[in-house]
């Protein structure tokens, strides 16, 4: 940038009055919380202004691969024969990798409760669909902070300009700046967050099905445990797509400062040329890479309440994920949040205004609903994630177990014989089977 | 002395994304995400600059299928007043001159002007002919690779700056005219949220087809281009022996780099 302008720095800020538009609600954030929200109250007459920093809806977001319908099927009539749906996955396949072992839980049935998409995709729909029902929508306008007066949340700033309204729902996201910046939740620390890389890999439709064994659109979901994050806690995926591959990694933020010591994007360029995987997707072309935050330690990240005088947050921002190392669901109770703060805000409109008081009706939605209950449920799963046994040693304590058994010369060895094999020398029976009972605990 | 402003952007691929076709040696665009032209950008930004120093207004014109409609809409988010997007299938396959002569005929039909601003060239055809085409349509002085400009005290001239690789020329120059500006020059103002608002509330954008110009269609599109490319060569791909000097000594490093450049005949002590 070459600096040789001196004439022509002055700057007249021509003070637009913001005021002359009115909004009963402001969105922030065009993602599957803040469009679910927008669309709920636009079709239910409230004039909702959805804001958006990326160039389109879904710009800034970014997923593994994976979507569970029921919640979404409550929201959007006929979602199944209209949003974009690549595959339903009707497989499902986890696996522990030691090496270039892996031993392999697989379950496959006839119908399906979650689909494969992409998100950008997903999230365009969804924000069409709150336009179409009567919200505005305005990409490339970054929300720099809450307009707050009196400890009441008034409406938004975007640069110099205060744009006032009734009731605001932050859905802006896990990297939730506009609450930060507020002073409503503190600063994320690494250790509340994983962070997940993707490369979408492209395929023929054809080539998917022919690799992975599937038939039309059929779909696999496949989570990946043990040596593939070359010995940072986390875990990798494969979702298949219509004609695309997503491949992905997850890795603990905390774990990951001190332990990866390349560029991360080396890391999934090993898991793609993994002998193990690569026989999937060798004949694919690199479309895409990508990488966000995901919400890790639930409870941490909750802010004390998800309402305020004024706001209701939604979606990763409110840390709504449920991660229980076999699946990830996220855009589902995202979506599904923002319906349930669109309903809070159609309380607090009947019943005389947007105090915490009323607006405290999100949070009973959110308890009765599978959001609060589930997170609750698996309120402990965290710390198991801590357990780094979880993520080398019992992968390769199952490869070594699984080799023993089948890996014959001669003599075929007793299961209990076998298993003892495996674990001599690395851990004690009482660390095992107390592991053991505490992830059938908390899991 | 309020200036009114019209400046040119263009709707492009975004080329990192953009591959060539083989076969045709035409850009495959299907699927790629359009942008607004990065040069075009700073040259909103000087018209928005100009304009905050001595009022007026500024107008975006382009010519473009309606997808463009979203490029108009993000520089009046920065704070452009109004857009023309002159839009008609008989405008397609347009080359430099057929496109030059279609914006000159928007910017005629626009009328009051004193000054219409170009960027440099695009990233996606970098040939950099329309601003001075659109000049030579109108009969108007250009200047190129403006980095600056001041309006003088009559009003009615222009003192601009241009940047060449060793020197700064200065010219005086009469309005209207045109001028196009150096690429990277500025960097392009935040979008405003009262302004995006303004474009999706107001409707500050038209859509001009050919019956909405004097246009003769013989001058348009496809038919008013005489440019024909006539084949593409890539360039060959250079073989590469990825050798990477592996230890921590410079001094090493250097000698090692020294000697394979000597090996392979590039240097000569």
């Amino acid at each position: 940038m070459r600096k040789i302008i001196k004439s022509c720095g002055i700057t007249v800020v021509n003070k637009m009055d913001v005021a002359s538009y009115r909004f009963d609600v402001v969105v922030v954030g065009a993602g599957p919380a803040g469009s679910s929200a927008a669309y709920t109250l636009a079709k239910r007459g409230f004039k909702v202004l959805l804001v958006e920093r990326g160039r389109t809806p879904g710009a800034k977001n970014m997923f593994g691969g994976r979507v569970y319908v029921s919640p979404l099927k409550e929201i959007y009539p006929d979602f199944e024969n209209k949003a974009p749906i690549h595959r339903w996955v009707t497989r499902e396949r986890v696996s522990l990798v030691d090496g270039d072992n892996m031993t392999t839980l697989e379950y496959e049935a006839r119908d399906s409760k979650s689909f494969t998409t992409y998100l950008t995709q997903l999230s365009g729909w969804m924000a069409k669909q709150a336009e179409e029902a009567g919200a505005l929508l305005l990409n490339e306008v970054t929300v720099d902070r809450l307009y707050i007066e009196d400890d009441f949340v008034k409406g938004i700033v975007v640069g110099e300009e205060v744009l006032k309204t009734d009731v605001v729902i932050d859905a802006e996201g896990i990297n939730r700046l506009v609450l930060e910046r507020s002073g409503i939740v503190p600063k994320l620390r690494p250790s509340q967050v994983a962070l997940g890389i993707k490369e979408v890999i492209k395929l023929s439709a054809e080539e998917i099905n022919t690799n992975f064994g599937l038939e039309g659109n059929e779909g696999l979901a496949w989570i990946l445990m043990g040596d593939v994050t070359k010995g940072v806690p986390g875990g990798a995926f494969i979702y298949t797509n219509r004609d695309s591959v997503s491949l992905g990694l997850v890795v603990y933020l905390k774990d990951a400062i001190y332990k990866v010591d390349r560029h991360i994007s080396n890391y999934i360029e090993e898991l793609r040329l993994h002998p193990l995987l690569n026989k999937y997707i060798r004949e694919g072309r690199i479309m895409e890479y990508s990488s966000h935050l995901i919400p890790e330690d639930i409870g941490s990240i909750m802010p004390s309440k998800p309402y305020y005088n004024g706001l209701l947050i939604a979606g990763d921002a409110g840390g709504f994920l449920l991660n229980l190392g076999y699946t990830y669901r996220g855009v589902d109770f995202a979506a599904y949040s923002g319906y349930l703060a669109a309903k809070a805000v159609e309380y607090g409109h009947d019943n005389g205004g947007y105090s915490e008081e009323n607006l405290s009706v999100y949070k009973k939605y959110l308890e009765e609903s599978f959001i609060l209950k589930q997170l609750k449920k698996f309120k402990d799963v965290h710390s198991l994630m801590k357990k780094e046994r979880l993520f080398e040693l019992y992968p390769s304590l199952a490869n070594h177990i699984a080799r023993e058994l089948f890996h014959i010369d001669y003599e075929s060895p007793k299961i209990l014989e076998a298993i003892k094999r495996a674990k001599e020398g690395k851990v004690g029976w009482f660390t095992l089977l107390r592991d053991l009972y505490e992830v059938s605990k908390k899991l | 002395m309020p200036l009114d402003i019209i400046v040119g952007i263009k709707w492009v691929p975004n080329t990192t994304a953009v591959n060539i076709d083989p076969k045709t040696g035409t850009l495959i665009r299907e699927g790629i995400p359009s942008v607004v032209n990065p040069h075009d950008l700073t040259a909103v930004e000087m018209a928005l600059k100009l304009k905050d120093r001595y009022g007026g207004s500024v107008t975006a014109i382009s010519m473009a299928p309606p997808s463009a409609l979203a490029g108009l809409e993000h520089v009046i988010g920065m704070g452009v007043d109004r857009g023309i997007l002159a839009s008609d299938r008989a405008f397609a396959g347009a080359d430099t001159l057929a496109t030059s002569y279609v914006l000159a005929k928007v910017i005629e039909k626009v009328g009051k002007f004193d000054l219409v601003i170009m960027g440099h060239e695009t990233i996606d055809s970098s040939t950099a002919h329309i601003g001075a085409q659109v000049a030579s349509w109108l009969d108007l002085p250009y200047v190129y690779y403006v980095v600056d400009a001041v309006l003088e005290d009559d009003g009615e001239t222009l003192k601009v700056t241009r940047i060449l690789e060793n020197a700064y020329e200065k010219y005086r120059i009469r309005l209207p005219a045109v001028i196009s500006i150096a690429m990277h020059t500025f960097n392009p103002r935040r979008i405003r949220l009262s302004e995006k608002l303004r474009a999706k509330m107001e409707k500050p954008i038209e859509i001009w087809s050919i019956k909405d110009l004097d246009i003769d269609p013989n001058c348009a599109g496809l038919r008013g281009s005489p440019t024909v490319v006539s084949g593409i060569d890539f360039v060959p791909k250079v073989p590469r022996k990825n050798e990477v000097f592996q230890g921590s000594d410079p001094k090493e490093a250097a000698r090692w780099l020294l000697n394979k450049l000597i090996e392979e005949g590039l240097l000569d002590l």
